[in-house]
């Protein structure tokens, strides 16, 4: 409705040069306006009253309490490990996948994202089998004899860091993939033509052309991570509590909602902080790099 | 339809156990007529939710012509959705099992039931004294244990202590209902109550190292595959893991049995007002509530239902049941959780 208006009200007027953008941006700009700005300020808004006054209690009594420092140390801990192991993992397979020749990489690809079609409730459900005591992860551990006694990754952050870095990986490996397509073999070849072993252009070619990709996959997987509610509250239970479990536990079970509301607040300028100063220290290493 | 057909066949054997034809009767003559109208209530999903919805609201709909929907949500998220629905409710009619009722009566998010003619049958307790909800049946709490790892069948809370159950005891947290009502319980086993909780977080503190789960939904992993042999639930969850080929005993503590409501209220402002008046006095039937201890062993709240001998033998009485402050549990609640996520979960 909104985009028929617009286009009919642009064909009425002269469209001038400054107008056209605007107009063209105008539905697209109302509905962030209404369904994201609006209900996003009035959600912060909730969070600076306390009992119908203006007041930074919610705010006071997170900040002094080592127990929820603990918390939000304890997701920012999530995300950083699950972007690490995403990234370890993902490089490889993007590289290999994006440099084969074989009619097969289309249908690899596929596959790789093929865990996405699957809800993450869904899979965090498979990992919870694995992870009981008397799982598939404890047995097989026993059997190798790695382990001497049956253990339990279930109701711990271990477990949620792994079963969120497998519900994450697919989303590093297409971002990383794109990239590497998008840089020229030959860049690789001639450095290896001039001395380099493989591994060493792959570091010095492909990787240090890559920190767009690096730094767009990261900031994916980090803020996917460090929010994720079902991963956590499944597979994590009440011992490995994020902000996200927090923030569902004081809006539903304690109807708590300035402080539900100021905890959402505090991990939205977290996430915003890190994000910047992580684009930026990488942004600055490349750049300084391309300079020497 | 074949469903219809088979919990009316149900209701029919139902009866015929029962042998008391005077029940019959009950509320047919004041039979409604709602043909056209809907009504909407909040279920607790699953498995619970579908017998619910045959046992209750198909033969309601069928005998009143109504359309009855439920739509999903645990207690809390229930109670949550009736507040920020207040004033313009899209649901009419809720339930509640972690008496979330109180909050909702106190925050006048909810109105009298002003039409459900059996209201004053049911026992003072179970309803509330102004009207304004009714316990429609009763879950009795327990212990759940495996009966292949442990021989003798639990007798009291105070057995979760034993050195023997070490490394195999789960308990809920404390976010859930039970896991409220195990603390309270542990608190009276040790000295302790409602009034008193320092005795159930000293016990707690003894065991914070075994598992914590978060939802019903654990129960088959944690003692098909999670190497645990004693938990606090309920009577209804046991006979579902018993069904499901768990050999899972339920044991009555002698402390008692705390109970858990399972309640109905209409929400202030609801389009279908009178349609959840009458579903909701079509749950305390007799005939209905039957059916409900059948198929979930949940005990009945209208003191005129008689069970049949073999239910009867299976689900508690409502007067074996414990009957715990809960008003004087969440007026705490908030403060338990504080300390219960940084002395037992941490």
């Amino acid at each position: 409705m909104t985009a028929a208006g617009v286009m009919t009200a642009g064909k009425g007027a002269a469209p001038s040069r400054i107008f056209v953008p605007v107009l063209i941006f105008a539905p697209c700009l109302l509905v962030y306006l209404v369904f994201f700005v609006w209900p996003q300020l009035s959600l912060l808004a909730v969070s600076a009253f306390d009992r119908g006054q203006v007041s930074a209690a919610h705010y006071i009594r997170f900040f002094s309490d080592e127990y929820y420092w603990e918390l939000l140390g304890r997701t920012l801990f999530l995300g950083v490990s699950v972007t690490l192991i995403t990234l370890i993992l993902g490089v490889p397979v993007a590289y290999v996948i994006a440099r084969m020749r074989s009619r097969y990489a289309a249908l690899l690809l596929v596959l790789t994202t093929f865990p996405l079609l699957v809800s993450a409730v869904v899979r965090s459900f498979g990992w919870m089998v694995l992870f009981f005591r008397d799982g598939v992860v404890s047995n097989l551990l026993l059997a190798l004899g790695l382990i001497d006694q049956p253990m339990q990754l279930m109701y711990t952050l271990t477990g949620v860091i792994i079963a969120l870095a497998q519900v994450l990986l697919p989303l590093m490996v297409l971002t990383l993939h794109g990239v590497f397509k998008s840089i020229d073999p030959d860049l690789e070849h001639a450095a290896m033509s001039l001395g380099a072993p493989p591994w060493l252009a792959l570091w010095l070619v492909t990787l240090r052309l890559a920190p767009g990709g690096i730094i767009a996959g990261s900031l994916l997987v980090f803020s996917l991570a460090i929010s994720a509610f079902a991963t956590p509250a499944l597979v994590g239970g009440a011992r490995a509590n994020v902000m996200a479990t927090t923030i569902y536990e004081q809006t539903i079970e304690l109807l708590d909602w300035p402080f539900a509301s100021a905890l959402s607040a505090i991990l939205l300028v977290f996430v915003l902080l890190i994000s910047l100063l992580y684009a930026k220290a990488l942004d600055r290493r490349s750049a300084g790099e391309a300079a020497s | 339809m074949g469903l219809d057909r088979v919990s009316r066949r149900q209701f029919v054997s139902g009866l015929a156990a029962l042998g008391s034809l005077p029940l019959l009767p009950t509320g047919a003559a004041a039979a409604q007529d709602f043909a056209g109208r809907s009504l909407i209530s909040s279920g607790f999903g699953g498995s619970t939710m579908d017998i619910i919805q045959k046992a209750v609201f198909d033969p309601f709909d069928k005998a009143t012509g109504a359309r009855s929907t439920q739509v999903p949500m645990q207690s809390a998220a229930a109670l949550a959705r009736l507040k920020s629905e207040a004033g313009n409710p899209q649901i009419d009619m809720y339930q509640f099992s972690g008496g979330q009722e109180d909050v909702a009566k106190k925050e006048g998010l909810i109105q009298p039931l002003t039409a459900v003619s059996q209201l004053d049958d049911i026992p003072v307790g179970l309803r509330d004294p102004d009207g304004s909800w009714v316990a429609w049946a009763v879950i009795a709490e327990g212990i759940l244990y495996r009966k292949d790892k442990i021989k003798e069948p639990p007798r009291s809370y105070r057995d979760f202590l034993k050195p023997e159950y070490k490394g195999h005891i789960a308990f809920p947290a404390i976010t859930n209902g039970y896991g409220v009502d195990f603390l309270v319980m542990l608190a009276r086993a040790f000295g302790g109550g409602e009034d008193n909780i320092e005795p159930g977080f000293e016990a707690m503190k003894k065991i914070k190292g075994e598992t914590i789960f978060k939802a019903a939904s654990d129960l088959p992993s944690l003692f098909g595959q999670g190497d645990i042999w004693i938990i606090p639930y309920d009577s209804g969850n046991a006979f579902k893991l018993q069904t499901s080929g768990l050999p899972v005993g339920f044991a009555t503590p002698e402390e008692g049995s705390p109970a858990v409501n399972i309640t109905a209220v209409v929400a202030k402002g609801a389009k279908n007002a009178d349609v959840a008046n009458a579903a909701i006095d079509y749950m305390l039937r007799p005939e209905a509530q039957i059916e409900i201890a059948r198929q979930m062993r949940w005990t009945a709240s209208n003191p005129k239902t008689k069970l049949p001998a073999d239910l009867a033998a299976e689900v508690p009485d409502v007067s074996q049941l414990a009957k715990l402050n809960r008003a004087l549990i969440n007026e705490q609640r908030a403060q338990w959780i504080e300390r219960w996520n940084r002395e037992i979960a941490r």
